[in-house]
């Protein structure tokens, strides 16, 4: 796949997370499209592609953001990090694995933010966090989990017609 | 194993190259940087709002339903240029409305200036609200400059592009104003619980507040003008043993459904310099 198509993308991503996705909320969450698809770009045997699109996708979140600068694009590296763990191989025993990796994607990136914005001073209620942000989000992600998923490994293909992914 | 290794330095350089740029931003030494970068990505990011904004009036407004029904069986023959040119109409004519609203707004404090400014997206992580609005110092937009709706206050701007601004919304958790209630003439201090729930602190307790009560705010601090309506008392609690009452506010204004935003841009905040 071509590297500044991925990136022009995951860009766009991040403006339809900012503009558009975020009016789409159950209690006080909202799916988070950047996350769902590096995610599924690094189970789609893709990792070092992610790594990069995190990074970039990380940094367009947080321009729009008062999470500081750099801890998305921090947060979302070590997700790739994480489900590309022995390349995919942990993940991709079971289809429902994935879903596993979006929970664990999801744990870091929300603890990354969190912690960044306690760190700044920002009021944190962490059981009200939990329940009406973090809860709702991790299910509208696993919901999408799946999808993004398939999405990504038809990409891949397109992208990639010769490779085996895992 | 080669590949391993890599991958592990990929991931190693980002993650530094994220901590760089953390701290940099933090020093202040990315202004210029951002600039460059936030125009197109705003640019983008107002572009898909307003068509978002257009298709949630057309499913949402069902008075005019019979009307669009009548209006898109008319559109289907036509083509998609000029469906695109009859949703940017309607949403202009929305914008008007909402403008005439912010006008008998601002004709309350004429003493005022303003600058109307389109709400182009909402803060991307969930922990934090605040929004993004599609102006900023190229129109004269600075730090701690107060942004009210059509029926009250909205929060106040705590970043600045060239192109683009962040406003802390009353409901923020750091958010904090103070008031004074109309009618029992008592200060207080509204303050935004972490569901976004508002409630005003710090009330004497020889004041006599009652539910329904317009809160205003009161100018102390300079942080934001006096006399602009925060919202109305929902429930009063008073405890003996308590230095303060506590009330539960309803803003006037529905943050879930901000279009467009005044800036009041003659208002001097003591509050200039954002904090580092």
């Amino acid at each position: 796949m071509s590297l500044l198509l991925g990136l022009t993308g995951i860009s766009l991503l991040a403006v339809l997370q900012a503009s558009l996705v975020n009016h789409l909320r159950l209690v006080d969450g909202r799916p988070d499209l950047v996350l769902l698809a590096i995610t599924a770009w690094a189970l789609a045997g893709h990792a070092r592609q992610a790594l990069l699109f995190g990074f970039v996708g990380g940094l367009a979140l947080d321009l729009f953001s008062a999470v500081p600068l750099g801890v998305s694009s921090a947060a979302l590296v070590l997700v790739v990090v994480l489900v590309s763990y022995s390349e995919g191989r942990f993940w991709g025993v079971h289809p429902l694995m994935q879903l596993a990796a979006v929970l664990a994607a999801c744990a870091v990136f929300y603890a990354a933010q969190l912690s960044s914005l306690w760190v700044a001073g920002h009021p944190i209620d962490l059981p009200l966090v939990l329940n009406r942000i973090v809860l709702p989000s991790l299910f509208l992600n696993l919901v999408l989990a799946l999808p993004a998923a398939q999405t990504a490994e038809a990409l891949s293909r397109f992208f990639t017609p010769g490779q085996v992914t895992a | 194993m080669t590949r391993v290794s890599s991958k592990t330095l990929l991931a190693s350089a980002l993650i530094l190259l994220s901590a760089a740029l953390f701290v940099l931003n933090l020093g202040g030494y990315l202004g210029s940087a951002r600039q460059v970068v936030v125009r197109p990505l705003a640019g983008a990011q107002q572009w898909v709002s307003q068509r978002y904004y257009a298709a949630r009036d057309l499913l949402t407004a069902p008075r005019e339903a019979s009307a669009l029904r009548a209006r898109v069986d008319e559109l289907e023959a036509q083509n998609a240029a000029l469906q695109d040119q009859i949703l940017a109409l309607e949403e202009q004519a929305a914008e008007s409305e909402i403008l005439q609203a912010l006008l008998n707004f601002a004709r309350t404090s004429p003493e005022s200036r303003y600058v109307a400014v389109s709400v182009i997206g909402l803060d991307p992580s969930p922990f934090v609200r605040s929004i993004n609005i599609g102006a900023g110092s190229d129109r004269g937009l600075a730090y701690g400059m107060p942004v009210v709706g059509e029926t009250g206050l909205v929060g106040r701007i705590i970043e600045v592009n060239a192109s683009f601004a962040r406003v802390q919304l009353i409901t923020d958790p750091q958010s904090a104003v103070n008031v004074r209630l109309q009618d029992s003439r008592a200060e207080g201090l509204v303050v935004a619980q972490p569901n976004g729930e508002l409630q005003v602190d710090l009330i004497s307790q020889e004041a006599q507040v009652s539910p329904g009560e317009l809160v205003m705010t009161s100018g102390l601090g300079g942080v934001f003008p006096p006399d602009i309506p925060v919202g109305h008392i929902v429930s009063v609690r008073t405890r003996d043993f308590e230095l303060f009452q506590r009330a539960v506010l309803e803003p006037v204004v529905d943050f879930e459904n901000l279009e467009i935003v005044l800036i009041i841009t003659n208002f001097k905040s003591v509050d200039q310099v954002p904090a580092p």
